[in-house]
């Protein structure tokens, strides 16, 4: 049943990346990394502090009643690269290690859910509440809020997430 | 009454019944997949399709380049990919998001267990007399992690522990715990004391710490400080911007008539124990952490044992701790008071102890390599009631961490001290083995 589903996210990947070639979504656009909510969370603007407590797991919770729920790419992306060097400060490695470590300490029941493209990140950040994610701020969709971080929005000289 | 008695029982199943479907986790059957490997197979025929229409319009002369044209204004690149995309894609983009949500809803059944483990091989030699060297299967330790809900979640620890006869099977933590929001989580169950930073932070997962052996002042079935808890905590981040403060409340059992052990079965006397601790915790500054607990309780020591001062002390512990976890550099310091009053005679007693690590993780060989030195200290005074026979430590550990992949190290450590438990001086050598998997 696992290797099936893995099947399916690997095939999701490829036909989203085909997807991505032929509608020509590679062309030049912005390099910078958006992070994006769903519409419901009641944030718009976040310290590059902030986001960096909410993606280590340190912020649980918009309100009592919005958990929040975490998206991250899987390796190898360049958005992924950004976030880990930029909120994190860590590693592929450390990254690991460091939600195994959470885990254990009892801090968090799981790591963020793991998405395979800007699509599915898209997809995901529109019917989760909670949810937030980063993607390429060229493939922002509508119907996301795009996060201002220190408040710049991606595009702007001073974004920090690049 | 029976009339009243049967609408009632209707409406409580009733509104169980619409609440379980309420509650239900939408279950990813097997008819869901076979259903999304077909419509994969659809794609990957439109996929086929365009690719064939792609590849036909780039050999027209009709067909221009794209241009791409350079973006002046902030946040151009946002609004123009908030247009709404061509509608050819529309059906295959809906169909994608209807299996991304599919797939999604994998992840948010309940309970959703995920299980974890930690093991650890060891070699020791001494070279006190009278002491073996040899292999030792270190703890086989599992971890489970579930949640029960969006706010629920439980937690457990399994260790299994190589003695002389047998096995030892523990179950070091087990929590239940309930997220009001990050101020406030509501926890019962069994914990690791949170009066040291060790304790908590490493647990049993001997892979997880830098070294091959907890710090003496609070090493598996420690009488210096309590390991373990039983009762309730609240747990939480405290409002406080960039100081990034937290805390942990508890009341429970406290110590049992063996102080090392905590009173699993129920409180041997009916003086609760409470504890609090307090860190600061900066998320401008990843790697530091410096906090303090303080902790109360009354021992009960066993009644066959004659006591000039009695069977009932009070117990005040007052720690603290100074971290830098970061790997260039690593740097642990803890300090405890123990402070033992008899309730008979009032006589007091002052146990310390501490320890200071360092570490530092070497640029080169893909920075697998990382030397620490450690020191261990503890005293306590020779007429000590509650803490008879106890060995002061004044000990150096020495080592090297080679991290062979990233969920599995050796480490060799030399250690040059007296006491845990020889109380001659020794020289030793101790390598391992430590994995997570």
């Amino acid at each position: 049943m696992i290797r099936r589903t893995r099947t399916i996210e690997m095939l999701l990947l490829t036909i989203t990346l085909f997807g991505g070639v032929l509608s020509g979504n590679g062309q030049s656009k912005s390099n910078d990394v958006a992070v994006v909510v769903n519409p419901a969370a009641p944030v718009s603007d976040l310290t590059l502090s902030q986001a960096r407590r909410i993606f280590r797991g340190d912020q649980q919770y918009w309100n009592a009643d919005l958990p929040i729920v975490l998206l991250v790419r899987n390796p190898p992306s360049r958005e992924r690269d950004v976030i880990l060097k930029q909120l994190y400060s860590m590693t592929e490695a450390e990254f690991k290690q460091y939600w195994i470590a959470k885990i254990f300490r009892a801090e968090a029941t799981s790591g963020p859910k793991i998405v395979y493209s800007n699509s599915m990140a898209a997809d995901l950040v529109k019917v989760i509440p909670g949810a937030i994610a980063f993607m390429a701020a060229r493939d922002v969709d509508p119907g996301l809020k795009v996060v201002k971080i220190d408040g710049h929005l991606p595009g702007d000289p001073q974004y920090p997430l690049r | 009454m029976r009339p009243i008695l049967i609408a009632f029982t209707a409406v409580v199943f009733t509104t169980a019944a619409w609440g379980r479907s309420a509650d239900a986790p939408q279950q990813v059957s097997n008819a869901d997949v076979q259903a999304l490997l077909a419509r994969i197979e659809k794609l990957e025929q439109r996929v086929a399709e365009l690719e064939a229409k792609q590849s036909a319009a780039s050999i027209s002369p009709a067909a221009a380049p794209v241009q791409s044209s350079p973006k002046s204004a902030p946040s151009a690149a946002i609004a123009q990919a908030q247009q709404p995309r061509p509608a050819p894609a529309t059906t295959t983009a809906e169909e994608m998001e209807s299996m991304h949500t599919v797939l999604a809803r994998a992840g948010e059944e309940y309970p959703d267990l995920k299980i974890r483990g930690f093991g650890d091989i060891d070699f020791g030699a001494n070279s006190a007399r009278g002491v073996n060297s040899g292999f030792q299967l270190g703890q086989f330790v599992l971890h489970f992690a579930s949640a029960l809900s969006p706010k629920v979640s439980y937690f457990a620890e399994v260790s299994l522990t190589a003695t002389p006869g047998v096995y030892n099977v523990d179950l070091e933590r087990t929590i239940i715990r309930y997220d009001w929001n990050d101020v406030a989580k509501f926890s019962f169950g069994r914990y690791h004391t949170p009066v040291n930073y060790w304790n908590t932070a490493f647990h049993h997962g001997a892979w997880l710490q830098t070294t091959i052996a907890r710090p003496d002042m609070i090493v598996v079935g420690s009488r210096f400080i309590p390991v373990h808890f039983i009762g309730a905590q609240s747990e939480g981040s405290i409002p406080s911007g960039l100081l990034g403060a937290g805390y942990n409340l508890g009341i429970g059992n406290g110590r049992s008539l063996n102080i090392a052990r905590a009173g699993d079965s129920g409180d041997i006397n009916n003086n609760r124990a409470w504890l609090g601790n307090f860190y600061l915790r900066p998320p401008a500054l990843r790697h530091f952490q410096i906090g303090g607990s303080v902790y109360h309780d009354e021992i009960t020591l066993p009644s066959t044992t004659l006591l000039t001062d009695g069977q009932n002390f009070r117990e005040w512990i007052a720690s603290g701790h100074l971290i830098w976890n970061g790997e260039t550099p690593e740097f642990y310091a803890e300090f405890a008071n123990v402070h033992h009053r008899s309730e008979l005679t009032g006589r007091t007693f002052d146990n310390q102890g501490g320890y200071v690590q360092i570490a530092y993780r070497l640029p080169f060989d893909a920075k697998k390599w990382k030397p620490y030195y450690r020191y261990d200290y503890l005293q306590v005074p020779g007429n000590e009631p509650t803490l008879p026979d106890f060995v002061n430590v004044r000990k150096s550990t020495l080592g090297m961490r080679y991290d062979i992949s990233d969920f599995a190290a050796f480490k060799a450590e030399y250690r040059n001290g007296r006491g845990n438990p020889l109380p001659q001086r020794s020289n030793a050598l101790a390598l391992q083995t430590a994995f997570t998997f």
